[in-house]
Formats: C-alpha cells, sequence, structure tokens
C-alpha cells in the first residue's frame, strides 16, 4: 500500500464529509475505512426525511443524504474507501490495525480522522431492574431491523426514552402495523427535537408520558410487559403509583454515547462532559496526528453538523499531514453556569486573519429568554440573546477570530448560558 | 433424643412467632419433616432453616405453605412413555455437576445420556454465578461443602487444561475495617487451617502492595491464595463437549416427566420427548432436584432457591480488581449478601456480587433495584474510588439450590434403587464440581455399577482461541483459509462470522443466540449486542435452517422477532417464485 495520508474511520456521515474535506484540502491519499459493507453508517437505516436542510437546502432522507457523499466521494481518486473493514486497535503515533475478508494489516498514516460516531446506551446501563427476556431493543437496532432486515422486532410497544430515535421508532411501528402503548420520559421534558413530537407522536396520537420510567421488565422467555410509575423531581420513581402494562417489546431510547474505544487506546484524553475527545477549534485531540468528528466528539442533534464538524477534521488531518502545525499555545474555553457541554474546549494558536471559530454547547436547563456569554475574567468577549434555549438543543456559534484578539497561551475563558434581565416597562 | 429435637424446634419456633401456626414437626433419625401453613414464604424458609440450623438434624422436607408468595403453580409438560434410548446411566440436568458427571462417567465403557429441560447447557445456576472457584475458607470445616470444595479446588486447575478453560489464580481477602475485628480474622485463619487450605493473615501494607485501590482504612485481611476464577458455562460447555467425544449423548429441550420403577429399582426415565430405559440415574437438577426425587417417592429434602444477583463493569474500569475482596462483617450481619465480593471475571470484566435473596420461584431470575444497591453499598466502602454506577454493562441473577441443612445432598434415593441425587449444589457448586464427580463415581461403583476403563478416552478438548488475540501472521493465515475470519461481526468484543459458524457446528450446537453468546462473546461486550444483535441472527439462522422469525433468544417461547416487515425482501422472493 502506498502511504496514506489521511485515515478516516467510520464512513458515516461524519467520515464521509471528513475524507472529502481532507481530498479537498489537498491530501493525495485518503482512506476511508468503513466496517459495514457499505458507506454511509447510521443514515442508511434512516428512512425517514429531515436530513441536509442546512447543506443541501432540502429535506432528505438518511438514505439520500448519504449518497449525496458517496457521489462526491466517487468523483475523487484521491479517496479509497475500504468496505468490511474492522479497525481494531489505533495507537498513539497514529498506526493502525485493520482487518477485512482479504487480511489482517497496519499502516501508518499521516494523520487520523476518528469518525465511529456514537453507540446507545443499554438497558443495563439505564439501571433498569427486572428479567432479561427477549424482546428488548434499543431503538437503533430497532430501527435496524425494520429497515435493513425486514424483521418486526415486536407487535406491542412501549417506549422508554423521547431521544429523536426514539420518537421516528414509535411512528415507524405504527406505520408498520404494531401497536405503541406510549413513550414515556424520566426527564420533565421531551428529549427529542420539537418537530419530532409533533410529527411522530401527536401525529400518530401516541401519548407522551413525561416525568415517567420503567420500573421493572416482566417476562421469563419473551417478555410479558413492564412496569411504569411517575418519578420525583430527583428522578425517583414513585413505587406507590406503580402501574403494570401488558406489552411484547421494550424500545430504549435513553441515550448515546461517543464510541472512543479506539480512542481510549490511542491515549487520547476524553472530555468528561462530552464524552468525546477534547479538541480544539481544528478539531485536533490530545495525541498529536489524530482528529475527531463527528459524534465521536459530541452527540449532534442534526446530522448536518455532524458532516460540518467532521469536515473540519478532515481538512485539519490533511493540514497536518502536509506539515501545518499551529505553535502559539493554546486558549482554555471553559464551561461556566448552565453549559452542560461546549465543543472545542480549547483554541489552538494562532488564530489566523478572518478565521470563524465554531462553538457547539448544550444548555444545562431549559431558560426563556436567555444570553450565550463568552467572558474572560470579568470583560464579556461575546454576547448573544437567545429567545429560548432547551437541553435538547444545541446552541451553535460562530465566532470572528478577532474576538481574541489580545489574548494568548494559557488565557482561560468561560462560557455561559444566563438568564437575560427582563427590562421593566 | 428424638423427643428432644422436636421440643427444641417447637420453642424455637416459639421464640419465632411461629407457635401461632399449626404446623407439623416429624422427626425420626435427625431427618425432619414440616407442615402446615403459614402466612408468607420468608416464614416458610425461616421455619426450614430454624430446623435445619439444628445440631444433629441430618435433613429438612419442609412441606409447609404460605398463604401468600408461594411457588407460582408448574404445569409438567406430558411425557412421552415411547421408548427412543437405553443407557448405563441417565443424567438429568446439564448444569456444570451434570456435565461434569457425565464426562467422568465418559472415561468408562459405559452409555452415557444427559437430559436437560432447557435449549443448553448450563442455563440455571451454571451460567448465572460469579465463576468464583473457592478455596474452601468459609466453610464449615467437616461439611460436605467443605470437604468437596478442598478436593474440587485441587483438581481444578488440572481440568481446565485438560479442557481448554480459563483458570486464574487470585487472591481471595477477608478484610476488617477495625482494629476490634483483627481477632475475626484469627478465627477465620484458623478455620482455613483446619480445612487444611493455605491461609495468610497479612496487614494493610502488604494487601496495598497486592492492589492499591483497596480502601487505605482496611486494618487486615485473611489471604486465600488458592481461590481461583473461572468462565463456569465454559468449563459447563467444555466437560458436555468433552463428554460427547468420549460418547455420551446430550439432548436439549428434553424435560424429565417421571421416573419408572421395576422391583424397587429404577427402569425407565420417561420425558416430554420420549423415554430412556436404564438401571442407573443421577439426579443432578439443581433448583427441580425436589422435583425429580418426587417421582421416586416421598421427599427426602427440600430445596429453597436463593437468589444471587451480580454486577459485571466495563473492562475499561478494571483497575483495582487484582485482589477478589469482601469484608468480614458484611458477611456475618448483612443475610441477603453474606457470600461474593469485588472479583475480575476470566475475562477482565470486574465483578461484584452475589446478593443472596429467599425466592420462592425457581425461576426468579430477576434484578431487583434493592439487589443492586445492597450490591454497591456493600463492596462500594472496598474500592472508594472506583465509580460503580457508571461502569455497569449488565447484570444478572442466579438461583442456588439450597437445602435447609444448607450442605450438599449426595447420596443414593431411599426409596428407589439406582438413582443418585446430588442436590443442594449451593456455592461452592462450581469449585466442587469436579470432586462432586469423583464422589458420585464412587457412589455408582458402590451401587453395582461396572466401571471398566476404555482405552479410547480423550481427555483432552480444545477450543480455537478468539481470533483478535492471534498475531498478524496466524490471523492472515486463517482469513486464506477463510474469509470470514476476516469479517468481524460483534465490534465490542471482536467476534467474527466464522467463530460464530463454528460456535453452531460444535459437538454440543449452539441453538440460540443466548448459545451463541456465551460461547463467543457476540453481545457481552458494552453495547450488549444492541449492534451485533441484527448481524448475528441471521448468521444463526442461516446456519441453522431457521426462518428468523423462529429464533429464540434462550429456547421456545423467547422468539426475537414477531413477522417479517411488510416491504422484506423475502416477500418479494416468495412473490417471485
Amino acid at each position: 500500500m502506498s502511504p496514506i495520508q489521511v485515515a478516516v474511520i467510520g464512513a458515516g456521515p461524519a467520515g464521509m464529509a471528513a475524507a472529502l474535506a481532507a481530498a479537498d484540502a489537498g491530501a493525495d491519499d485518503v482512506l476511508l475505512i468503513e466496517r459495514d459493507d457499505e458507506a454511509g453508517g447510521i443514515l442508511n437505516q434512516c428512512v425517514h426525511d429531515g436530513f441536509g436542510n442546512l447543506i443541501f437546502g432540502e429535506s432528505l432522507t438518511g438514505p439520500e443524504y448519504a449518497h449525496r457523499f458517496m457521489e462526491e466521494i466517487k468523483r475523487r481518486s484521491r479517496i479509497r474507501l475500504l468496505t468490511g473493514t474492522m479497525v481494531l486497535n489505533l495507537h498513539s503515533d497514529g498506526s493502525l490495525k485493520a482487518v477485512n475478508r482479504s487480511g489482517a494489516f497496519s499502516l501508518k498514516p499521516g494523520a487520523v480522522v476518528l469518525a465511529m460516531g456514537c453507540r446507545e446506551r443499554s438497558r443495563f446501563q439505564a439501571v433498569i431492574p427486572g428479567y432479561r427476556p427477549a424482546g428488548i431493543y434499543t431503538a437503533g437496532a430497532a430501527q435496524r431491523l425494520i429497515n435493513i432486515e425486514g424483521l418486526m422486532p415486536g407487535e406491542k410497544a412501549v417506549i422508554l426514552g423521547s431521544g429523536d430515535i426514539g420518537l421516528i421508532m414509535a411512528r415507524r411501528l405504527i406505520l408498520e402495523g404494531a401497536q405503541v402503548c406510549g413513550v414515556f420520559e424520566i426527564l420533565p421534558r421531551p428529549g427529542g427535537l420539537t418537530r419530532n413530537v409533533v410529527q411522530c407522536l401527536h401525529d400518530f396520537n401516541i401519548p407522551l408520558h413525561l416525568s415517567h420510567t420503567v420500573t421493572f421488565i416482566h417476562g421469563k422467555k419473551r417478555l410479558t410487559g413492564v412496569s411504569v410509575a411517575p418519578v420525583d423531581e430527583q428522578g425517583q420513581p414513585l413505587l406507590e403509583r406503580e402501574r403494570f402494562i401488558p406489552c411484547d417489546t421494550l424500545i430504549l431510547s435513553v441515550g448515546l454515547i461517543p464510541e472512543n474505544e479506539l480512542s481510549r487506546a490511542a491515549g487520547v484524553i476524553i472530555d468528561e462532559a462530552t464524552r468525546g475527545p477534547r479538541v480544539d477549534q481544528d478539531m485536533a485531540t490530545s495525541v498529536p496526528g489524530i482528529f475527531a468528528g463527528g459524534n465521536v466528539v459530541q452527540v449532534y442533534d442534526l446530522v448536518d453538523h455532524v458532516s460540518r464538524a467532521a469536515a473540519i477534521a478532515g481538512r485539519s488531518a490533511a493540514l497536518y499531514a502536509a506539515g501545518y502545525r499551529r505553535v502559539g499555545g493554546r486558549l482554555l474555553l471553559q464551561r461556566g453556569e448552565n453549559v452542560s457541554a461546549m465543543v472545542p474546549q480549547q483554541l489552538s494558536l494562532p488564530l489566523a486573519a478572518g478565521e470563524r471559530i465554531n462553538l457547539y454547547l448544550r444548555t444545562a436547563t431549559e431558560m426563556r429568554g436567555a444570553a450565550v456569554e463568552l467572558r474572560h475574567g470579568e470583560k464579556v468577549l461575546y454576547r448573544k440573546k437567545m429567545r429560548i434555549v432547551r437541553p435538547p438543543e444545541m446552541i451553535h456559534l460562530e465566532l470572528e477570530a478577532s474576538l481574541f484578539a489580545g489574548l494568548g497561551g494559557g488565557d482561560a475563558l468561560t462560557c455561559r448560558v444566563a438568564a437575560e434581565e427582563v427590562k421593566q416597562k | 433424643m428424638s423427643k428432644d429435637l422436636v421440643t427444641l424446634l417447637r420453642e424455637l419456633f416459639a421464640e419465632n412467632g411461629l407457635d401461632k401456626y399449626e404446623l407439623e414437626i416429624f422427626e425420626e433419625q435427625g431427618q425432619i419433616r414440616l407442615s402446615g401453613t403459614v402466612d408468607r414464604w420468608e416464614q416458610v424458609v425461616l421455619a426450614g432453616h430454624l430446623a435445619g440450623g439444628l445440631r444433629d438434624v441430618r435433613g429438612v422436607v419442609n412441606e409447609i405453605a404460605a398463604a401468600e408468595g408461594g411457588p407460582p403453580p408448574y404445569e409438567a409438560p406430558p411425557g412421552d412413555p415411547t421408548v427412543i434410548g437405553k443407557a448405563d446411566v441417565v443424567i438429568i440436568g446439564a448444569g456444570v455437576v451434570g456435565a461434569a458427571i457425565a464426562r467422568e462417567l465418559s472415561r468408562f465403557k459405559l452409555d452415557i445420556v444427559v437430559l436437560e429441560k432447557e435449549s443448553d447447557v448450563a442455563c440455571g445456576a451454571s451460567k448465572a454465578n460469579n465463576g468464583m472457584v473457592h478455596s474452601g475458607l468459609v466453610q464449615e470445616p467437616g461439611s460436605l461443602r467443605s470437604t468437596l470444595n478442598v478436593r474440587g479446588n485441587e483438581l481444578f486447575e488440572g481440568v481446565c487444561r485438560e479442557l481448554d478453560v480459563p483458570f486464574h489464580r487470585c487472591n481471595l481477602a477477608v478484610v476488617v475495617f477495625n482494629e476490634e475485628e483483627l481477632f475475626l480474622l484469627e478465627l477465620l485463619k484458623a478455620r482455613g487451617e483446619m480445612s487444611g487450605i493455605p491461609v495468610e493473615l497479612i496487614g494493610p501494607e502488604k494487601l496495598a502492595s497486592l492492589e492499591p485501590a483497596l480502601n487505605t482504612a482496611i486494618k487486615g485481611a485473611v489471604l486465600a491464595p488458592t481461590t481461583a476464577m473461572t468462565c463456569p458455562y465454559k468449563l459447563t460447555i467444555a466437560y458436555a463437549e468433552n463428554a460427547i467425544a468420549n460418547g455420551a449423548r446430550f439432548y436439549l429441550n428434553t424435560e424429565v416427566t417421571a421416573l419408572e420403577q421395576q422391583n424397587g429399582s429404577i427402569y425407565k426415565v420417561v420425558t416430554n420427548r420420549g423415554s430412556f430405559l436404564t438401571r442407573y440415574c443421577i439426579n443432578a437438577a439443581g433448583v427441580y432436584a425436589g422435583r425429580i426425587a418426587e417421582m421416586a417417592g416421598p421427599p427426602e429434602f427440600t430445596i429453597h432457591p436463593r437468589k444471587g444477583e451480580l454486577i459485571i463493569f466495563d473492562r475499561e474500569s478494571a483497575a483495582g480488581h487484582a485482589v477478589m475482596a469482601t469484608g468480614i462483617l458484611e458477611m456475618i450481619r448483612d443475610p441477603h449478601t453474606k457470600g461474593g465480593g469485588t472479583m475480575i471475571t476470566v475475562d477482565g470484566n470486574p465483578e461484584w456480587g452475589p446478593s443472596a435473596f429467599e425466592v420462592s420461584d425457581p425461576e426468579d431470575t430477576s434484578v431487583t433495584r434493592e439487589g443492586l444497591e445492597r450490591i454497591i453499598a456493600k463492596f462500594g466502602p472496598l474500592m472508594p474510588g472506583f465509580d460503580a454506577r457508571s461502569a455497569i454493562i449488565t447484570y444478572f441473577a442466579g438461583v442456588r439450590a439450597a437445602t435447609y441443612t444448607e450442605d450438599f445432598h449426595i447420596a443414593p434415593s431411599r426409596h428407589l434403587k439406582g438413582l443418585i441425587h446430588v442436590a443442594g449444589i449451593q456455592s461452592p457448586g462450581l469449585a466442587a464440581a469436579p470432586a462432586i464427580a469423583e464422589l458420585v463415581l464412587q457412589i455408582l461403583a458402590g451401587e453395582g455399577l461396572a466401571l471398566e476403563e476404555k482405552a479410547e478416552f480423550n481427555p483432552r478438548r480444545r477450543e480455537n482461541p478468539p481470533f483478535s488475540s492471534l498475531s498478524l501472521q496466524e490471523q492472515n493465515r486463517l482469513i486464506r483459509e477463510d474469509p470470514r475470519y476476516g469479517h468481524v461481526v460483534c465490534r465490542c468484543e471482536h467476534v467474527t462470522e466464522r467463530e460464530i459458524v463454528d460456535a453452531l457446528h460444535r459437538p454440543l450446537p449452539a441453538l440460540t443466540l443466548d448459545a451463541v453468546k456465551r460461547r463467543t462473546r457476540a453481545g457481552m461486550g458494552r453495547c450488549q449486542g444492541s449492534f451485533c444483535l441484527p448481524r448475528v441472527a441471521p448468521i444463526i439462522a442461516r446456519e441453522l435452517g431457521l426462518p428468523l422469525e423462529k429464533l429464540t433468544k434462550s429456547g421456545p417461547g423467547s422468539e426475537l422477532f414477531s413477522r417479517r416487515t411488510k416491504e422484506s425482501p423475502h416477500r418479494k422472493e416468495a412473490f417471485l417464485s
């Protein structure tokens, strides 16, 4: 194999965008490695629409969105797509070991982009007591079964968690002729986007039970039902109000976790808030030459953002492989009040004139009338008013490099979301 | 003497508030039989334990019923009297004990049949225990549990070597947190010495050098260095496969419904799938050993199920588990978690537990909120830096088959010649299994079974090492041989398609998703199968020639999918053909 300049691990919406950006930034040989037998990742099983509004200006299905990227990839001979290939290990020098049906091999590319995406929290990570029968599926597994394998996970389902995939699966099950008893959400607010609550639940008369959880899983062989109960403000179930719902299927949409086993193996530092690599504005991780993009960094709510952020990683990897480095120290970005997660966690200096910094953050609580602030000590560098901020909806800011003029390596900035003072008339 | 036992027990019943119920107590030669009705299941268990705890009581049959919370009704499947085979020995139950006995018997010129009601071996307590090969430290010296534990531990490493099963020695440390409790360690050490096992009393410095992550407030510990870990279901599978290689026959999904006799000797074992003629039968039915025994006559013992819950943690959090640890005071104080500890499985995952809860339903393998909380509360203080809750990847429960004397009951039936009970095999049943098999062979010989060694017996059984553990060169050699070695299906545990296919075609075939999981680890990683299930299922269905809708998680009734979707490619094919 000729020397690979950039290896991208994962050919989902992140990896495809990263590979394109790497090639377009001048990398001669980009290897796009995908464990499934085709590129596209989770997009392939997302037959609903809503993808691509930001990038393509129209609402596409998952496979259509993937197809658009694949068409571009096919036009670039610099990108080689290697499907059916699993990366088994990654080292801190960027060398990796992979295996496919033709053999096992090692390679040491000039730079690596991590684009492994995320995985779903299981029933066990959500610590739901009870038996372990057949009929418990994560929403993503159920989606794959129905949309790709053509198999029904069951006929009468309870859905725990109102994350976007849970909401979409509620509708999907109804469309396939199954019953959905209801969606139960432990928080007092839905976990998914408002549009999905409306289009997937309200439009299909599926009840949404907020501040509720599943307290016990019944059934020794196949699921026979679940117990559900309301929860108090601390999220503890009120067992005296527990009730039994007969059903044969429990679908879980209880959170996504960035998939960072390879990152950890390479010694990449993981941020405790995002559970993904700590990155700078180039999506460079703590290990030189290893970049990360997409849901492996943090779980985005729109695929367009996944691809955009990963494109930055791809471009940066190409520049790194070509010898480009930022050598001016780092600005630290710290989470302040009401910020539950933020990417990037640092800025590498120097900043280029006219460079725009993409800052993504999530608030800890829902607020009406809020302002996002970036401060250096008491000095407010940036302030943006928001009519409403909600934890499920990520805030995306594009900041001008000029904001950071005068700051040097080691300086720390704090980002916070504060209530906007209401002016009395 | 006999009057004394009954009087004593009446007094104990009165002290424990059981005298308000009309309970009958019969005693004969140290065998107690209890009957009557109480309000709750806990009282049934209490009465049994009060009887079983008396000195000079050798066995307890507890027929007390509970008005509430008793075992669920059981309906046996219809038996099929058609004779479909005969054997020199029929073993009922393919847990680790039944499989070990089958394998030891397969050394001889004998026809051996093993009957298992579930869809795989090791479906009861043998798959759902902590994998600990106990040293014998905590067993009552002189009990059968103690003797067979110590002997089993001696035999264990050799068995694992012959059968290619993982076996890792690791220190068990029983610790105390207070100076005033150090004397308890002295007592425990003395107990270990009485049982003839190596024990060592150590101070906090030595313990910290063995495992620095343990709580620095620990004041001392007794170490039992012969303690070890194995994989309990892999051992059972290995015993079964080796028995099969040496001529034994295993019948899965086959439930015994009756035992028939001729002139006081066993003659026929009837199952839902046909009957077997035999002169010797081993009752190794675990939590159902009592039900089997009653097919031969009046009950000789009563099994009371005791559930144990276990938590498995992510391998990435393995630091801190170099020593198995448990607190001696907790062992004494909390009857619901008297055993167990913090340990690391042979697959590298930290594991805490088990708990101990008396349950009436022998199939109550549910994990409760209370059980999880108790495990974390009990073992958390041993390792203050371990964030247990966020490292959980799975939890499960097994049910121990305990008698009320809390000892193994391994003896010929008093009612039916040729029937041998191997019952009450609770902890340390795994550690004792090789020794139990040895003892059962002696009993069979004593009962007249001719044990004539066969020259062709092969004690060795081999398993391919996991593909992911091989060198690049070896991996490439295998992929050239079969490209399916290069197709990784389970991303967490790096299991390949070929390894799954192999598991489906071994001498004891895997028939269910869980059986494949136990053999390959596909689905045992941190995602718990949400990624690989849709990929593994079609492979199993293809290899077994099953329609996917018939594929089960753990046998009939646990079907994974309800039907094809309306747009399925399958239907199109059917339409076109």
